[in-house]
Formats: C-alpha cells, sequence, structure tokens
C-alpha cells in the first residue's frame, strides 16, 4: 500500500509531510512516494527558445522542492522508504491523480490551502478538484499540522445512518486493525432551524432532532453488531451522537486526540468509483481540528465486500 | 400489539387516556438558547406576520357576494373569535409547552381520540389552507406576469376542474407546493428577520391598497349596507375566519416569552389590533370604492379593484408582486407546520412510524413532506379556492374550540399544573371564546359540514381501525424514555 504526497513547499508542504509520516508509520511501514507537479512546458520549440528556459528553470524549482523535503524526511523518519517523483502537467490536481496511479497509490495526501488559518482543514484549488475526482482515499492535513506522536492513536469514523456509510464503517474499523489506534463512531446531527412564525411552537425542530437521535442510535447499534460479526469491533470502539445548532457547534461537542484522523465518506450522488465530497461532508471536513482522510464509496464498498467474504471463509473453515 | 393486548385496558379508558405531560417535554433541551428573550413587539410580529397573507389578498371576492358592504362587520365578528380563541391557546400552550400545536394540548389534557378528532381539524386548518392559499398564490402570479409580460397562462392551466371558469389543473399552484417542498426537505427555514421583512411587505402592499382604494371612496356603494341581513353577515365571518389563521402562532411560543402573563396578552392584542384595524380598513376602502356585486369572482381581487380605480395597471403590478412574494412565504410556514404535525402524530404512534422518520442524509422528515406536498397538490391543482376556504374555517374553528374548552377541563382535572399564562376573567372568557366560534360557525354552510363530518369520520374510523393499536401508550409499545440522558449508550 503507497502512499502520494503531493508536496508543494509554499502550499503547507511541512504539514503534508508530517501527515504523510503519520500515516506511513501507523501499523506496517508503508513506502511513501513524495511527488511534486511543476509546469508542463510549451511543446513547440520557440525560436529564441524561451520555452526550453522556461522548463529548464521549472525543473530547477522541482528539485529544490523535492530536495526540501528529502532533508526534511531525512530528519524526521530516515527509516521510511521514500522515493521522490517530478511530473509535468498543465494542472495540478489532473497530474497528481495521474501520478498516484502510476506509482500504484492507495492513498493520496495534500495540504490546506494557505487560505486557512492555523489548525484548520480548508480545501484549495488542488484539493478541493481531486475530492470531487479522485479514486483513491485523499488525506488532507490542516494547515501548520504537526504530528506530535509516532502513530494514529484513534480513527474517528463519520457515521451518518445512511446505507453506504455502513460500509465506510466497516473500511474505517479494517483500517483500525490494520494500523492500530482506537475506533470511535460518531454521528453529526444539526438542529433544525426553528421556522418563523411558530405556527407549531419553536421547539418542532427539536422534536425532529430527538426522534432522529433515537433512530441514529439504533443504526449505529445494528452498524456495531455487524462490526462485531465480522470480527472487527475493538473492545475499546466507543460510539456518540453529537448535535448542535449548526456544524461549527455540533463539532465542538468533541474531545479530540493527539494523532487522531477522522474519515469521511464521498456522497453515493457523485460517480459510483470517485470521491464526491456531500454538503454534509464538506461541513464536516470544514470544521475538522484533526486529519480528514476523505473515502470514494466505491472503495469502502470493496473493502467491505471483501471483509465479508472474508469472514464467511473463516466461518467456513 | 394484539387486539386481546389493547381490548384489555378496556375501550373507555383507551380513548381517553391522556400523554403524560412531562413525556411530552422531551427534548426541549436544545431551544435554550431562545429560553425567554422574545419581548412584546417580535412577539406581535410573529402573530402579524403569520395571520396576515393567508386569507386577506383573495378573501373579499369570497365573502362580499355573500354578505354585501356589511363584511366589514363580518371581520369584526371573525377576529373577536380568534382573538378569544387565542388566549384561551396560550394559556393551553404555556401548561404544555409541547411542539405539534393543539393535536399535542389535545393529546395532553383531553386524550387519545379527541386529539384524533382535533388532528382532522388541524389537517384542515394547515393542509388546506396550504393549498387555498397557493391557489390565491397563482392568481397573483397570473396578474402579475399579465401585468409584466402581456402573457398569462391559459385558463385550463391556472384553474381547477370545479371552479367557476373550469380549467384543467391550477398549474402554478402545484408549482408552488412542490417548490416549498424541496425547500423544506433540503432543511430551509424561514428566519425571524426574513418573517419582519415579509410583514413588512405584506403591510406596506395593504397600506397602498388603502390608500388608493381611498381616493375612490364611494358612500353610494355602501348604501345597501347588509342586502342580506345578518345572516349574510354571519356567512361572511365564517369564510373571513380564514383570514385570521395563524393568529395562534403567538400564543404557542410561550415558552420564551419574557414576562408571559403580562407579555402574552398584549401580543395577542396588539396583533389582532393591526389585523383587524388592516383588515377593516382594506374591506371597507374596497366595498366603498366598487357596488358589492362586482366581487363575485374577482380573481387577484386587490390588484384589479386598483387597476379599475387608478385606470393605469401600476399598482396592480405593485400589489400581484408584493403578494407573490409575500404568499410564498405564507405557503412554505403553513406546509411546515402541517409536517410536523403529522411528525408528532407518527411519533405518538397515531400515524406510521414512516411519518416520524427523519431522512439521514438531509435530516429532515422527508416521506411526511413528499406526502403532504402530493396531497395538498393535489387539493390545490383541482379544487376552487371557495370550496378550499371554508374547509379551512371550519377545521380552524373547531379545533378552537376544543383549546378553549380544553382550558376549562384542565383547571379542573390539573388544578396545581404550571401555567405561564393564565386566561384572563376565567371562565367567562373561554365560555365567550366558544360562543364566538359557535357563532361563526354557523355561518358555514351546510356542504361544509357535511364535507367537514366525512371527513372527521374518516380520521376516526383510521384511529380506531389502526390508531387505537398502535398507540405508544399502549403497554409494550416502544416507549423511548425522555430522562434517559444518552439514548444511543456508549459502547
Amino acid at each position: 500500500m503507497t502512499i502520494v504526497v503531493g508536496f508543494s513547499p509554499e502550499k503547507g508542504g511541512r504539514a503534508t509531510l508530517e501527515l504523510a509520516v503519520l500515516l506511513a508509520r501507523s501499523g506496517r511501514v508503508e513506502p511513501l512516494v513524495v511527488t511534486t507537479v511543476t509546469p508542463q512546458h510549451w511543446t513547440t520549440p520557440s525560436m529564441a527558445k524561451v520555452d526550453a528556459e522556461f522548463q529548464a528553470w521549472a525543473t530547477g524549482q522541482g528539485d529544490v522542492a523535492l530536495q526540501q523535503a528529502q532533508e526534511f524526511l531525512a530528519g524526521k523518519a530516515p527509516e521510511l522508504d521514500v522515493s521522490y517523483r517530478q511530473v509535468a502537467g498543465r494542472s495540478v490536481p489532473a497530474a497528481l491523480a495521474t501520478a498516484c496511479a502510476d506509482a500504484g497509490g492507495s492513498l493520496l495526501v495534500l495540504g490546506s490551502s494557505r487560505d486557512s488559518r492555523p489548525g484548520q482543514v480548508v480545501l484549495g484549488s488542488t484539493s478541493e478538484p481531486l475530492l470531487h475526482s479522485s479514486e483513491v482515499p485523499v488525506a488532507i492535513a490542516p494547515r501548520g499540522y504537526r504530528a506530535q506522536c509516532t502513530a494514529i492513536s484513534r480513527l474517528t469514523c463519520s457515521y451518518s445512518g445512511a446505507e453506504e456509510s455502513g460500509d465506510l464503517l466497516v473500511a474505517v474499523a479494517e483500517m483500525s486493525r490494520r494500523v492500530g489506534g482506537t475506533l470511535r463512531v460518531v454521528t453529526f446531527g444539526v438542529r433544525g432551524r426553528t421556522m418563523y412564525p411558530p405556527e407549531v411552537g419553536l421547539h418542532a425542530e427539536d422534536m425532529v432532532l430527538d426522534r432522529w437521535k433515537t433512530q441514529v442510535g439504533t443504526q449505529q447499534r445494528t452498524a456495531l453488531d455487524r462490526l462485531s460479526e465480522l470480527g472487527l469491533l475493538p473492545d475499546s470502539a466507543t460510539a456518540t451522537i453529537v448535535t448542535g445548532s449548526d456544524w461549527a457547534d455540533s463539532m465542538a461537542e468533541l474531545e479530540w486526540q493527539r494523532g487522531e484522523i477522522l474519515v469521511v465518506g464521498s456522497s453515493p450522488l457523485g460517480p459510483l468509483a470517485r470521491v464526491f465530497v456531500g454538503s454534509r461532508a464538506t461541513k464536516i471536513i470544514r470544521y475538522s481540528p484533526v486529519p480528514v482522510v476523505v473515502v470514494p464509496a466505491a472503495v469502502a464498498s470493496k473493502v467491505a465486500e471483501e471483509v465479508e467474504t472474508e469472514s464467511a471463509a473463516e466461518v467456513k473453515d | 400489539m394484539s387486539a386481546a393486548a389493547s381490548g384489555s385496558a378496556g375501550l373507555g379508558t383507551q380513548l381517553f387516556r391522556r400523554k403524560p405531560v412531562n413525556h411530552m417535554r422531551a427534548g426541549v433541551e436544545h431551544g435554550a438558547e431562545l429560553k425567554r428573550t422574545i419581548g412584546t413587539f417580535q412577539l406581535t410580529m410573529f402573530g402579524v406576520g403569520a395571520t396576515v397573507g393567508t386569507g386577506i389578498f383573495f378573501v373579499l371576492s369570497e365573502a362580499v357576494p355573500k354578505s354585501g358592504p356589511s363584511v366589514v362587520i363580518s371581520f369584526l365578528i371573525a377576529g373577536v373569535a380568534a382573538g378569544l380563541a387565542a388566549i384561551c391557546y396560550a394559556e393551553l400552550a404555556s401548561a404544555i409547552p409541547v411542539s405539534g400545536s393543539t393535536y399535542s394540548y389535545a393529546y395532553a389534557a383531553l386524550g387519545e381520540v379527541v386529539a384524533m378528532g382535533v388532528a382532522a381539524c388541524l389537517l384542515l386548518e394547515y393542509g388546506v389552507s396550504t393549498a387555498a392559499v397557493a391557489v390565491g398564490w397563482s392568481q397573483y402570479l397570473n396578474k402579475l406576469s399579465d401585468n409584466l409580460f402581456g402573457f398569462q397562462l391559459p385558463s385550463a392551466l391556472s384553474h381547477a376542474p370545479w371552479d367557476d371558469d373550469p380549467g384543467v389543473l391550477n398549474l402554478p399552484a402545484v408549482i408552488l407546493v412542490v417548490l416549498c417542498a424541496l425547500l423544506l426537505i433540503r432543511g430551509a427555514s424561514e428566519s425571524a428577520a426574513v418573517n419582519t421583512v415579509m410583514v413588512v411587505i405584506k403591510l406596506s402592499v395593504l397600506a397602498m391598497f388603502i390608500v388608493i382604494a381611498f381616493t375612490a371612496f364611494d358612500t353610494d356603494n355602501l348604501a345597501d349596507f347588509a342586502p342580506f341581513g345578518v345572516s349574510g353577515i354571519g356567512a361572511a365571518a365564517g369564510t373571513i375566519f380564514f383570514s385570521f389563521i395563524g393568529l395562534d402562532a403567538v400564543s404557542t411560543a410561550g415558552e420564551e416569552v419574557k414576562d408571559p402573563q403580562r407579555t402574552m396578552p398584549r401580543a395577542i392584542i396588539f396583533a389582532l389590533l393591526t389585523v383587524v384595524t388592516i383588515y377593516v380598513l382594506v374591506a371597507l376602502t374596497a366595498v366603498a370604492a366598487q357596488p358589492w356585486q362586482e366581487f363575485e369572482g374577482q380573481e387577484a381581487g386587490l390588484a384589479q379593484i386598483l387597476e379599475n380605480i387608478v385606470g393605469s395597471s401600476w399598482p396592480g403590478t405593485v400589489v400581484a408582486a408584493g403578494a407573490v412574494i409575500s404568499i410564498f412565504s405564507v405557503t412554505l410556514v403553513t406546509m411546515y407546520g402541517q409536517t410536523r404535525i403529522l411528525f408528532a402524530m407518527g411519533r405518538d404512534g397515531m400515524l406510521p412510524q414512516r411519518f416520524a422518520q427523519v431522512n439521514p442524509r438531509s435530516q429532515t422528515p422527508v416521506f411526511n413532506t413528499i406526502v403532504v406536498a402530493i396531497v395538498v397538490s393535489i387539493l390545490a391543482a383541482f379544487v376552487p379556492l371557495d370550496k378550499l376556504a371554508d374547509l379551512v374555517s371550519i377545521g380552524t374553528l373547531v379545533a378552537f374550540i376544543v383549546v378553549s374548552i380544553g382550558v376549562i377541563i384542565l383547571r379542573r382535572t390539573m388544578p396545581d399544573l404550571p401555567r405561564g399564562f393564565k386566561v384572563p376573567g376565567y371562565p367567562v372568557t373561554p365560555i365567550l371564546s366558544v360562543i364566538a366560534c359557535l357563532y361563526v360557525l354557523s355561518g358555514l354552510s351546510w356542504i361544509t359540514y357535511a364535507w367537514f363530518l366525512v371527513w372527521l369520520l374518516i380520521v376516526l374510523a383510521f384511529y380506531f381501525l389502526w390508531g387505537r393499536r398502535h398507540s405508544e401508550l399502549n403497554p409494550g409499545a416502544l416507549v423511548v424514555d425522555p430522562d434517559d440522558p444518552n439514548p444511543a449508550g456508549d459502547r
């Protein structure tokens, strides 16, 4: 399982590498491929050879970037198996996606946009398109992220109660078994806004929220039972429902650990095989204080299928 | 639930079993940010916002043919009845602070079968009024597009089949209902600020109407003041009552109101005075501006009257634009109310559980909203406005009577229940309220009564055959304990 890192030194490069190291070190050590994208030169040669000069300059910039990454990783994680690649492309997201496929990567690590405040996950011009097109899970580091520990301590799975999030949970539980760390299942609820004029009272939405909580509680229990049938339920697993008057409020209800990762699923409304982040997941990502991994619905259901066949085979044996 | 088990409790006990009040308080903790913050002004705005717009834009063409210019008196009578009922409503709402409107109050105070009867009335008050309001909206939309672009939908697509001017279906009304349903599924809501803006739009438009219509004030039009006598006034009051629904919105906000004993009656009275003043002025200037015989069948009435007075289309355009914007919000609010009442019923087991199911993606009751949208669309598409308006009135009036009686019953059965607000002048006020509502009811036609009875029987039959056996109050039913702090449980 290779981890591909999209690296750009001036765009939160260090935070990206920190997250990549944390992910690579957790569980079995995984190889890293640090990739930087440089602008593609003009293919028609010009008389004055400016295009060649530009390409030389761009390649030089890419080398400098990779050099920086190499220095950092040599100091931070000398034990890791890291390779460095420079790819040329007109669009950074497209070039990264191709590079990831070429390297046989199973996870793409990116940084947050420079527009974000420190500690915040904000999607930028590279991560945003990738979150709507990547075929592998995408991990995004908050701005200025520092791992502060050597392995993933806990995986939090954002479980919505919708059908596809059951598969996501299986995939996350499987990942938690592989990389270590405890498992936490969280469902985020937001109270509907009060309608004015309040013809049925100002508490109508509390009634809906209350009912939703009961409903999701049952769904969480069913989902955890499924995990335990598959032999994937760690003893330390916890399940919570957090609610608030808006997304920020609801996210703020949770305690986070060092080395914690939040996993969200992509919406099934987009193309099946790809990540397509829905409106709820976008908000969860925005308010997350820890790195986020977005898993495409197809990847999650494939993992769930594999785990189920495996467990069925074990039962037969 | 087996029939034997439900039968063992005794039918009488079963029909009149009441939902424990503390049981119904479950899940109110999230309203904490709203606690006791609402003052008289904001509360008055709720009342005015919820009331103006439900009927005044189109009720004149239904009511004036029944009473002539004395429609002004009908407005006063309907207003007094609505105001008295709203005061009774406020006491019940403060004693039983739960969502789900009168249905929940009746369930806690009067028992299951009464709650079901009230639910039948509320389905008329909210569901049918959504349809009626959507039909009215369609008239103004047609007027607006005609004035602005010279384009009008053909009669076949803008009128119900049994209308005076028969068509095939009322397409704009259906589109409006579908749009509102989509907004509700997405979880959209109208904020307090938007409500205030809507109130301002409605009041400005009506003020403009009053001013312009006043310039054409002709006492000759009032000469034949009550062509149908007292009975005509009563009949019109029944139809007009429709335009006062929503005044109870004030009462349902009781929990958050600062000093409710003082604020509540003030807000109800201020809202009522504002609404009645506007309605009476609109009605008076309208009947003085054109002979009462001309009202019948007039579509987008207020806009049409202004155009006839001024002889140019601009005032009609302004009124139509204001109506199109503000009636949209009225439709959204009443439709929302309908879905949440059905939600409460589904939660209590009076309707299939699916009505109380929340979609995990949107976190809104999607199934419920779709059902409401389909039923309301069918009503709006095929039933003409006058039939709808009378049904709304009868449903609302019966619900108001139950509320007024409920106040008296609850004072006797649970005298110690804490009440944030008590009806002043008890027991005279609730009794007067019942009498006023009965008087307004008496003006409605026998056809309306017949439809209402049929509907009530359908709902009660459903209760006897289904709801009675599925109620959450049945022994062994899945009752969620409201005192359990974390029903999901940590694992």
